[in-house]
């Protein structure tokens, strides 16, 4: 597997960090050996339709298996608050650059 | 523009990147149950205002007749509005407010909800109290439920109108 995959960002709920049209290379092996710390942007396949990619921060490790998400944007975000605590396997992987429109 | 930020744009002609969301449905997260509730009310008062009215006796004159149906199809489209207004903020709360994980908490809410359009569609057909008043109860269940998912607890008080009927609260800390 390729350790690189870009995603292009939809929608407001990372502002100010990333906006809508931006890139980001998400690296796939960020994971192997460690687990996401509180303040990783990941890409995550979405809890509630699981053919859709979300972009996050991670706001809590909430435990080995899991972790908590969060928009940087509180008011417009669909995040744990909303779905609860994500597993780990639902982690695409962690943010390695982002690409500025 | 980064030239990156080209390339990027580049590669998506040869293969689109697929899309990470930033997502919400629409920023906006405003919601509360007391819209339902207070359409709830208005039901019961319409309810109650009808079965108030005066019926034109055999030797009321026209005048009287006239104001009597005046006053009746006033109520009556009054009460078809809002039953209608709590069953919208009903669907609103049920299909855009409340999630899977609160399902878990309460699992009665699929239900409830359900329960709740068929005796607003009831409380809209009829005149009938107490059709309206299990709307009124079913608001304050679903009411009792939302203030529980944003941790708050909630008090049973008579409301301060005219229907004085028991209505569930958010108690704000």
């Amino acid at each position: 597997m390729f350790p690189f995959r870009r995603f292009l960002v939809e929608d407001e709920s990372m502002r100010p960090t990333l906006e809508p049209g931006d890139y980001v290379l998400v690296n796939r092996w960020a994971y192997r050996f460690h687990s996401p710390k509180r303040g990783d942007l990941v890409v995550v396949q979405d809890p509630e339709m699981p053919e859709r990619f979300l972009v996050k921060r991670v706001s809590d490790a909430a435990g080995p298996t899991q972790v908590r998400l969060a928009g940087d944007n509180r008011i417009a975000s669909r995040d744990s608050r909303a779905f609860g605590p994500v597993p780990i396997e639902r982690v695409v992987g962690k943010v390695w650059i982002r690409l500025k429109r | 523009m980064s030239l990156l930020y080209s390339l990027a744009r580049l590669l998506d002609r040869i293969s689109p990147a697929p899309i990470a969301y930033a997502h919400c449905d629409i920023p906006c997260g405003i919601y509360d149950p007391h819209h339902a509730q207070l359409a709830a009310h208005t039901v019961v008062r319409m309810v109650d205002l009808i079965n108030q009215l005066e019926k034109p006796g055999p030797s009321a004159t026209a005048e009287q007749r006239q104001e009597y149906t005046n006053k009746l199809a006033r109520y009556i489209t009054t009460k078809e509005q809002h039953s209608e207004i709590a069953k919208s903020e009903i669907r609103i709360l049920w299909a855009d407010y409340f999630k899977p994980d609160h399902l878990k908490t309460y699992p009665e809410l699929h239900d409830t909800v359900w329960k709740a359009l068929k005796t607003a569609s009831k409380a809209r057909q009829e005149i009938n109290l107490q059709a309206a008043e299990e709307l009124l109860k079913a608001t304050n269940d679903i009411a009792s439920m939302f203030w529980k998912t944003k941790g708050l607890e909630t008090i049973t008080t008579k409301a301060p109108y005219p229907t004085e009927r028991q209505t569930v609260y958010p108690k704000f800390k």
